[in-house]
């Protein structure tokens, strides 16, 4: 597998990201990218909003590891986010299951999903693959609005609030806004070291690859369509993780979260913080999170002024805040 | 070996609890603020989609609700407390709501909730608050919030909700043996009010010719006319809500409807009536909770139109903005009562008020915690019977506060 490492393509961009800006910072990327988040809470207007950059976070970086890496869009990780999201809430709501089994359950289905959607999706290419992810995630949406004795149709899931956690021996208060952050950043910090992992395994060259030329890649002898695959499942399972953890926080899954505007949502939050880079996606929720938050309260025309923002990062940033520090900081 | 492995299982756990034991100072040093809560301001939030299709409501419900606090400030405070609400935008998004509740209440620490507009986004802020022991009244339209499985003693509904809306309105515009198709806006609002005309058009002897369901925020109505056409009703019963009620109405006036059969809907809304001519309207049938013109019969209603004038340059309170003003005023009186913010005090005061601040006398019912209150009907009136801009309506009935409308509450699933 060794051989991998020596295939002459594209720098991977993994190996690029903060080590330009700090020599050694990528080793300790998972580490720093935690450490950031720990502050979060201490400096965003409230703790609420701090859980949901985590949240819509995480949803990005594993939508980045199919978009920003593979070089798949997808307008359908929608039904991942929500599908984790309800699977939990039905799990915990229903069958009145352990909040972890109820997170595996989620994960479990989310990744079922994936596999299903992603088979059918990995055959076309460019926009059609893109609309196939729509129109899949389309189906699982009506479904659930259709559904409605098991998800609650219209009015969202309900009825399944996590107030404790409990683990062997001790339990937490999950209802203290400080207690839940610190809890969903732990989850967090596992995926973002198992994403790191993943990108910096031969796994990652190969994706990367295949975005750079999928033509060469194939030539190169690697088997391009499991390995989109196996791309798209991961980043359906990350998904679906940060759907789960959606679920514990708010305590209710929106039909909402299966809509189309919520992929739409993901690819906008990646594209400002910068796809293709470990920690970009964060900054890109934190950033969209931070601009709705505050304009809201100013102005109910919010929604105007993230607009000329995200047009004017397109024109002029395309590669999004982090992208645009990660390639200043080489030019230096 | 067996140690090392011990060495590995201790020490995410030692990480664990020295976490824990930080938090646990931070929430002793935070003691002191909980302590000194009595004397500050009461907060209300107040979450509601300002933006998006039902923003004009929304908009009146903050006025209404801004002026009830200002009379309460006026007088001088709740319990010699002073009063401060604070509005947030939940974009009509369920998620949205809850994390702007979420945000109430942990960073602006405030006393109680009110608000909402949306069947959905009233269950999420109520599943936000019932679980952190918050008292929170819905100001909108759920038959949903009244069951067992979403109700929690701190859940208040002062909104009317489906089931009476429609079973008083389909006693005034539907007869024995009237066939009555229906056009239903295909989400909760829309299936709520469709299930009370149903039940209520039973009740009365009225015969269902049809249901035809249309997207949410549909802007084109054309394609189901000519089935309801062909269905040859008395009446068309039209479910939606905001926009969608002056755009169907509208295209189906084009198409002639209004000659062939009586249109009704469940609640008349002020706003899109204004957003059209009154000959679109004219002659429609609709529900509602409150009309400025009720103040030649009902006193409160009078005052509430005054002061509302006087604040706001002539403007007259519209039906839901008249939510704002009962929703925000009971929970005062009933914080008034109570002498404080406790919430078990608070409930219990709620539980015994009677109150009567715009429309009547109103209470909320013991087990479900249902606004128990008035029901109007109303008919739009023809341009020529206008006595001014704002004479929309004419008060065909005003049928009065009474349990006999709601659903039982054993049938809500409540021992009682």
């Amino acid at each position: 597998m060794s051989v991998v490492r020596n295939v002459e393509l594209a720098p991977p961009s993994s190996r690029r990201g903060l080590a330009v800006l700090f020599p050694g910072a990528n080793r300790w990327r998972v580490p720093l990218s935690v450490l950031t988040l720990c502050i979060l809470p201490w400096v965003l207007p409230s703790q609420a909003l701090a859980v949901n950059v985590l949240i819509y976070g995480l949803l990005a970086v594993g939508y980045n590891l199919l978009f920003g890496y593979t070089g798949l869009l997808s307008f359908g990780h929608a039904a991942f986010f929500g599908a984790g999201a309800y699977a939990t809430g039905i799990a915990i709501g229903t069958f009145g299951v352990n909040w972890f089994v109820a997170m595996v359950v989620g994960l479990a289905v989310a990744g079922f999903l994936a596999t299903i959607m992603g088979m059918l999706a990995i055959r076309t290419r460019g926009i059609y693959f893109s609309m196939v992810t729509l129109a899949l995630s389309q189906l699982v949406y009506y479904t659930a609005l259709q559904a409605s004795s098991w998800t609650g149709g219209e009015n969202g899931l309900r009825g399944f609030t996590v107030s404790t956690l409990s683990f062997p021996g001790f339990s937490l208060n999950f209802l203290d806004p400080l207690v839940k952050y610190y809890a969903i950043t732990i989850v967090v910090a596992l995926a973002l070291w198992f994403v790191s992992r993943a990108l910096n395994s031969p796994f990652g060259a190969v994706i990367e690859a295949i975005r750079e030329n999928e033509t060469r890649a194939r030539a190169c002898g690697y088997n391009v369509e499991r390995t989109k695959l196996l791309s798209f499942v991961l980043s359906g399972i990350l998904c679906g993780l940060a759907g789960t953890l959606s679920a514990m926080h708010l305590s209710i899954v929106p039909l909402d979260s299966l809509h189309y505007q919520t992929s739409g949502l993901i690819v906008m939050m990646t594209l400002l913080g910068g796809a293709g880079s470990f920690f970009g996606p964060f900054i890109g929720a934190l950033a969209f999170l931070l601009m709705e938050d505050i304009f809201s309260l100013w102005t109910t025309n919010w929604q105007l002024i993230v607009g000329v923002i995200f047009i004017l990062f397109v024109l002029y940033l395309p590669k999004g805040i982090w992208g645009t520090l990660i390639s200043w900081g080489k030019g230096r | 070996m067996t140690k090392g492995i011990d060495k590995l299982v201790q020490r995410p756990i030692s990480r664990r609890t020295a976490l824990i034991g930080l938090v646990g100072t931070a929430g002793a040093l935070s003691m002191p603020w909980i302590a000194r809560a009595q004397a500050e301001t009461i907060r209300i939030g107040f979450p509601t989609p300002l933006t998006g299709p039902f923003a004009a409501e929304a908009n009146d419900q903050v006025r209404s609700a801004q002026l009830a606090v200002k009379l309460a400030n006026d007088k001088g405070g709740i319990a010699g407390r002073k009063v401060e609400l604070l509005v947030r935008d939940d974009k009509l998004n369920a998620g949205e709501a809850a994390t702007r509740t979420l945000e109430l209440i942990e960073k602006d620490k405030v006393h109680a909730v009110v608000g909402a507009l949306s069947s959905a986004v009233q269950l999420a802020v109520n599943e936000v608050t019932r679980a952190r022991n918050m008292i929170y009244v819905s100001i909108s339209q759920s038959d949903t919030i009244n069951e067992i499985k979403d109700f929690s003693p701190y859940t208040f509904h002062e909104a009317l909700n489906p089931t009476m809306t429609t079973a008083v309105v389909a006693r005034h515009s539907f007869q024995k043996g009237s066939k009555v198709a229906y056009l239903v806006a295909d989400y909760a609002y829309g299936h709520e009010m469709l299930t009370g005309f149903k039940r209520a058009a039973e009740v009365i002897g009225a015969e269902t010719v049809g249901e035809i369901l249309h997207p949410f925020g549909a802007a084109d109505y054309s394609t189901f006319i000519p089935t309801i056409l062909s269905l040859n009703p008395d009446i068309l019963c039209i479910c939606n809500f905001g926009r969608d009620q002056a755009n169907s109405i509208k295209q189906a006036v084009d198409f002639g409807v209004k000659d062939m059969m009586k249109i009704v809907v469940p609640v008349i809304l002020h706003n899109q009536r204004l957003a059209v001519d009154p000959e679109v309207f004219e002659g429609v049938v609709g529900g509602a909770n409150y009309y400025w013109g009720l103040e030649e019969t009902v006193p409160s209603a009078k005052a509430f139109n005054d002061v509302f004038r006087a604040e706001y340059k002539g403007a007259i309170p519209t039906d839901y903005g008249a939510y704002g003003y009962t929703g925000v005023a009971s929970l005062l009186m009933a914080i008034e009562k109570a002498g404080g913010t406790e919430p078990q005090k608070v409930i219990e005061a709620m539980e015994a008020l009677k109150y009567d601040v715009a429309k009547g006398e109103q209470f909320y019912r013991k087990c479900d915690h249902q606004s128990v209150q008035s029901v109007l009907v109303l008919e739009s009136k023809a341009k020529s019977d206008m006595k001014s801009d704002a004479d929309l309506f004419k008060i065909v009935a005003n049928e009065p506060a009474s349990e006999s409308i709601l659903r039982s509450c054993s049938e809500l699933g409540f021992k009682s």
